[in-house]
């Protein structure tokens, strides 16, 4: 393991400055214009096709490989650091801002290697030091002791919420700075829902995230600051909070009692 | 659509009759049938939607039925094999050819010993006096060239010339010129002489410039350099005097076996041919009493039965010449114990190793070979005293004969073996070559189109692969023999490559060249199935493993391929049932001779001809009469093919099934 590693993920905040992103000819996020600081939680919303998914996964430029998809102006700064710039390397960026997907993925491997993975892409081969990140990463996922048994067994036997955290899991093994979570709970049971939710509280002391949510309900239970987004701009961005509680933009208090979207 | 109209008809018809019956509710019912109660929405007769369903369900049993009856045909035809090639071998065995055999697979041993030990021999002077030769080869490959191409003209003013032809003077003049014309063309296209110094080449070139156009002896450097190779190998040749002697020692050995092998083939051959014309009168007889049994007019079947007892066969006389070939015993064995004793001596005579390393490789394959011969010749003894002629052939001997066969002999005048190893190792070897260069080129470009190719490479990339697919067999098979076989005969003549195994190649047709050009027919199919499998893992472990922090070569080789690698393995397995089974190609290029390899050489093994199991039923089952144990044998050897094909394709879908879960 390198040195990086061993110590306690540094502090990153995500600056988000004039963004313009379009597929082709048509603009997807306008003029977005956002500050999400670290250690916090902070939550987009929005109705289907807003952006806010496409600005989560513009922050560690997943977007990248989509033909015809560009930014036309402003950018993102991570710590500082423009990361649309070309000196850039995609890979070392996204081995310090992770991401958990919509629908669980795990590899078609066992639970093991599925968290060793990231840690084994970056050339740890120590058994002991692998062995040691497995289990500090379940445990902090809440996963070690349901799997802790059956750790050489198909992770694909797990059930969906246990895929979900090991997701997290495998992302937090490699210890990134930021955590991306686009719509994390939207396959899952409530009392899955609920883990991951805890989690996710849990896991804000150590990392930056960001979540995407459609779920009115999560956005307010788990996140410290909410953004609210419509047709690729960004209407609102307070304290969660204030933003349920008095919302200071009409279209926002509409979305939140529910009577769009 | 006629009958959905009737029946909508007839409900509306039943629906307004129903109004009437309800005014007279009170009647009694006449009708002695009532019509069944039909409701809105009951099935109605044969529909539409049931026809086209049958037409469908119709072709795809017709496949089935199809292949079922080709495994039929298959299988009713080549059955009937074993039990005709049974009779053959005890035909072998009673005649006594079997016996003869006995002695002559010694003889063949013996010779193969000493022709790898003359091999040896020339190998040493040769690699001894390998510069002289090579001066001496390319001072007359150079006049050779020059000759062939200026013959024609040549031999014209020649012809005309004669005393007793009138030649006009013209002639003589335009004839002239035309081959003056032809000389200079010739001078200006010779062939590299790499081992000649230049002052040499211009001084050759010179005199054949200068030389009368009706000179018949070679050029002087032509001739002072035969004269110095012959001499550089007389020298060679007083050191080897000892091995000389001792080879023609081995060699005349073996002349007293000979000669008596000889003698009884000639007695055992006319045997065989009696029982062979009994056996065919004997099936004609057995013919016609059936056709008697089955005739209807008395005069008829009076008839057939009298010509079925006119053709009945004297037995032949087979207790005579086996009493004749029985007394021959005591010489034959005599004649064994000399050959060993020669052998045995000959053995310790020969040196260890010999300073070329091409003749150290021949004596030692001789070395080899010598523990097998002088085994097999301690056996034959008592293979001869024990030998009978009426032990029966059982039905197993001709199933295991087949399989473990070491020769497919055909329309011989000894003896017809069906032996499939000489074809099997053959379809093996060239499948061997074939998916060593497919298998990595195949996948290769699978995954390189599919992971890191642009749409532009993709889009040029697999049509062009895929094209491929599209050439007719017969003109790759024809540009293997004219183009790639010549090509790679002339790469292998380099000196600079003599260093690769089995280089100088000696037949332009080989297991190479075929397998070369069947790797080229099966990467299609290797690169398109790999490819569908590599396109099939789901995005999501990419997008994993991208977000991860994962390279695009390390998503492609940690995540996608071991994902898809039963879909690939597969894929190679289709390619091998591709390769086995082509036919075309094969029988154009890989030879065409029925012979296991000589494994002995190496890996220059795969420079030899051979033959396959596709190849040996097209080129001969043209030819064979109907029904005969030839016939038979080719397509138990079609079964052979089917069978291996069914299991590769039966293993690769359980693959693809894996990879689906």
């Amino acid at each position: 393991m390198d040195a990086n590693s061993l110590l306690p993920p540094a502090d990153a905040s995500v600056s988000v400055q004039h963004l313009d992103f379009s597929y082709g000819s048509s603009l997807a996020l306008k003029n977005i214009e956002l500050e999400i600081p670290a250690h916090k939680v902070t939550a987009f919303i929005g109705p289907s096709g807003c952006g806010k998914s496409t600005l989560l996964r513009c922050i560690n430029r997943m977007n990248d490989e989509i033909p015809g998809a560009t930014i036309t102006r402003g950018g993102i700064h991570i710590d500082g650091v423009d990361i649309y710039q070309p000196s850039i390397d995609v890979v070392k960026l996204r081995r310090e801002v992770g991401m958990v997907f919509q629908k669980s993925n795990p590899f078609p491997r066992s639970i093991y290697e599925n968290v060793a993975y990231g840690l084994r892409l970056r050339g740890v081969r120590n058994k002991a030091s692998l062995d040691a990140a497995v289990e500090e990463a379940l445990v902090a996922s809440a996963l070690w002791d349901e799997v802790k048994d059956r750790l050489t067994e198909s992770a694909l036997g797990l059930s969906g919420g246990q895929q979900q955290r090991l997701c997290i899991a495998r992302t937090i093994a490699v210890k990134p700075k930021v955590i991306l979570m686009d719509e994390p709970c939207s396959a899952l049971d409530p009392i899955a829902t609920a883990k991951v939710e805890n989690l996710i509280w849990d896991l804000k002391n150590d990392y930056t995230i960001i979540i995407v949510t459609h779920n009115m309900q999560q956005a307010s239970r788990v996140s410290d600051n909410t953004a609210f987004f419509y047709m690729g701009e960004l209407i609102e961005y307070s304290d969660t909070a204030q933003i349920f509680r008095n919302p200071s933009v009409r279209k926002t208090e509409e979305y939140i009692s529910g009577r769009f979207g | 659509m006629g009958i959905v109209g009737t029946s909508a008809v007839l409900i509306f018809l039943s629906d307004r009759q129903s109004h009437p019956t309800k005014h007279l509710a009170e009647m009694p019912h006449e009708d002695p049938h009532p019509p069944e109660p039909v409701h809105r929405f009951q099935k109605q007769g044969f529909s539409y939607e049931n026809a086209i369903k049958f037409f469908f369900a119709s072709n795809a049993g017709l496949t089935i039925v199809i292949l079922a009856l080709i495994i039929i045909f298959l299988l009713k035809e080549g059955l009937g094999f074993f039990p005709g090639y049974q009779r053959e071998l005890e035909v072998y065995r009673i005649a006594g050819l079997e016996f003869v055999d006995i002695s002559r697979k010694n003889l063949t041993a013996h010779e193969q010993i000493t022709s790898v030990l003359n091999r040896t021999y020339y190998a040493e002077i040769n690699g001894k006096c390998a510069h002289q030769m090579r001066r001496s080869q390319e001072a007359s490959a150079l006049f050779n060239a020059y000759s062939d191409l200026t013959a024609p003209t040549r031999d014209l003013i020649v012809s005309n010339s004669q005393p007793d032809s009138s030649p006009s003077p013209e002639m003589i003049a335009s004839l002239r010129t035309n081959f003056e014309k032809q000389k200079s063309k010739a001078l200006a296209t010779l062939p590299p002489t790499p081992h000649l110094t230049p002052e040499e080449r211009q001084a050759l070139i010179e005199s054949i410039r200068s030389r009368a156009f009706d000179a018949t002896d070679d050029p002087p450097l032509v001739a002072s350099l035969t004269t110095e190779f012959a001499e550089a190998r007389e020298k060679q040749v007083k050191p080897l005097e000892a091995l000389r002697t001792t080879i023609d020692t081995f060699e005349s050995a073996g002349s007293e076996l000979s000669s008596l092998v000889s003698e009884l083939t000639e007695s055992v051959t006319a045997t065989k041919e009696k029982i062979q014309d009994a056996d065919i009168l004997e099936k004609d007889r057995k013919t016609l009493l059936a056709a008697a049994s089955s005739a209807e007019d008395p005069i008829e079947r009076e008839k057939l039965v009298s010509e079925a007892q006119a053709s009945l066969a004297q037995k032949p006389d087979i207790e005579g010449p086996i009493r004749i070939l029985m007394e021959r015993r005591p010489a034959c064995i005599a004649a064994h114990q000399s050959l060993k004793n020669a052998a045995a001596t000959v053995s310790s005579q020969l040196p260890n190793t010999l300073t070329q390393p091409e003749a150290s490789r021949l004596l030692k394959v001789a070395h080899n070979l010598w523990p097998l011969f002088l085994a097999d010749l301690e056996k034959t003894p008592q293979k001869i005293t024990d030998w009978n002629h009426l032990k029966p052939v059982a039905l197993s001997t001709a199933i295991s004969s087949f399989i473990t066969g070491k020769d497919w002999v055909t329309g011989g005048e000894w003896q017809d073996f069906y032996g499939i190893l000489p074809l099997a190792a053959g379809s093996l070897m060239i499948s061997i070559v074939a998916l060593t260069l497919a298998i990595p080129s195949g996948i290769g470009a699978a995954i390189y189109v599919n992971q890191f190719a642009s749409k532009r490479e993709q889009s040029l990339i697999k049509p062009v692969i895929e094209f491929i697919q599209a050439i007719p067999s017969v003109v790759l098979g024809f540009i293997g023999i004219l183009i790639f076989g010549t090509i790679l005969r002339d790469l292998s003549l380099m000196d600079s490559l003599s260093w690769i195994p089995g280089f100088p190649i000696e037949e332009r047709l080989n297991i190479f060249t075929a397998g070369c050009l069947l790797a080229l027919m099966s990467i299609p199919t290797i690169f398109s199935l790999a490819e569908d499998a590599i396109n099939n893992v789901p995005s999501a472990y990419a997008e994993a493993a991208e977000a991860l922090g994962a390279s695009r070569v390390q998503t492609t080789f940690r995540v996608i391929i071991p994902a898809a690698f039963s879909g690939i393995l597969a894929a190679v397995l289709l390619g091998f049932g591709r390769v086995i089974g082509e036919t075309m190609v094969v029988l154009l290029v890989a030879g065409n001779r029925i012979k296991i390899p000589d494994f002995t050489s190496g890996l220059g093994t795969f420079f030899q001809p051979c033959h396959t199991l596709t190849g040996i039923i097209a080129q001969e089952l043209g030819e064979v009469p109907l029904g005969s144990v030839h016939y038979r044998a080719l397509f138990i050897v079609g079964i052979l093919l089917f069978a291996v094909v069914l299991i590769i394709n039966a293993t690769a879908h359980r693959f693809v099934n894996r990879m689906k879960q």
